[in-house]
């Protein structure tokens, strides 16, 4: 009877706590410092898949649909050079959304960025803290799918200038 | 003893109780009963749930805000079922709206929305979502997340013109002005116009 007992209770403790673990895998939220370098990129265009692959929503090709999504208060993110997305909260201390320049100036930039890194529910969250480099735009896309969608680019752009 | 042996069951029932609803509720089905349009998105299923409207940065990193941020901040669902946090990537908008300014009315409030779950949950871990509707809880009318544009109109009289927004957009102007259409000054633009156009 006793071992029985024993037995049953590893068993729900087991159980629970696998469980448990899960859970608390997938809501935490302990920030970790961070250096990350990668592309600033429009999350909508990139996760929906709206405007076709993820290879012609990124760079030189889908620079002024990332100023339209910036300017219109869809989040920016940052793409490293593992393909891992983190979703920028602040930027250098400025909330994301505040009508400044300062986040449209660093779209299609590939940046390196000191902050911290929060995980939610699965997804990367990020705190710039400050950009210690900028390369600025390294992906010339626009050579092979010209500009994403097409109407990002004016039509007439030579008579009109 | 038997008093103890039948504690002991009853403890085990809602150990295993709690676990399993973790577990259902981890892969729950939240599509009976929405009335979202379709996009045709990658990975989309549409998607009805009750939620808390929350500031991201205050639920994330516990750096709150009076009123969710006023609109400066990007703003959350978590959601009733679960606990999880959605993160909210669009409004019901065509033109590229985020979804804040839809959200901000119900700031810290309970609501029902419905939309759209997206993206490919094995490359990204889970699902973005695209709010289209969206109700207090305990009211009987939805109403259409499709706020942005007149609110961004009304922080820009100035643009005001014919044509979508983000082509008289100031700060969007002011950043091809600089940079040209590919970010890469107007030498890119002008040699990109006379190969294709």
């Amino acid at each position: 009877m006793k071992s029985h007992f024993k037995l049953f209770s590893v068993a729900v403790v087991s159980v629970f706590t696998c469980f448990a673990n899960i859970n608390l895998a997938f809501s935490a939220t302990e920030p970790k410092p961070i250096e990350i370098k990668g592309e600033i990129i429009d999350t909508w265009c990139y996760l929906s898949g709206v405007m076709g692959g993820q290879d012609a929503v990124i760079g030189t090709a889908h620079h002024t649909c990332a100023l339209w999504c910036t300017a219109g208060g869809i989040p920016v993110g940052v793409l490293d050079e593992d393909g891992q997305i983190y979703m920028v909260l602040k930027l250098k201390g400025e909330d994301t959304l505040k009508q400044s320049d300062s986040i449209m100036e660093i779209q299609s930039d590939v940046i390196t960025a000191k902050g911290l890194h929060y995980v939610r529910d699965g997804v990367n969250y990020l705190i710039v803290e400050d950009v210690i480099a900028n390369d600025g735009i390294s992906n010339f896309n626009h050579e092979d799918y010209g500009s994403v969608p097409p109407n990002s680019f004016p039509k007439k752009y030579l008579s009109n200038q | 003893m038997k008093i103890f042996k039948n504690s002991i069951v009853s403890v085990f029932s809602v150990l295993v109780g709690l676990a399993l609803s973790t577990s259902v509720s981890m892969a729950e089905d939240f599509s009976a009963g929405s009335n979202a349009k379709e996009f045709g998105l990658e990975e989309e299923v549409k998607s009805t749930f009750s939620a808390k409207v929350v500031d991201m940065v205050c639920e994330i990193a516990g750096d709150c805000s009076d009123n969710c941020g006023n609109g400066e901040r990007q703003l959350g669902l978590v959601r009733d079922a679960d606990n999880k946090l959605i993160s909210v990537l669009k409004n019901g908008q065509f033109s590229f709206n985020g979804a804040a300014e839809d959200l901000l009315p119900y700031c810290n409030k309970k609501v029902d929305v419905d939309g759209l779950m997206i993206g490919d949950p094995e490359e990204f871990n889970t699902q973005f979502y695209m709010v289209q509707l969206i109700r207090e809880a305990g009211s009987d009318k939805w109403n259409k997340a499709n706020r942005w544009t007149k609110k961004w109109a009304e922080r820009n009289p100035e643009a005001k013109g014919k044509g979508p927004w983000f082509r008289r957009d100031p700060r969007v102007k002011k950043q091809v002005e600089a940079t040209g259409y590919f970010g890469l000054g107007k030498e890119a633009d002008i040699a990109y116009a006379k190969e294709n156009q």
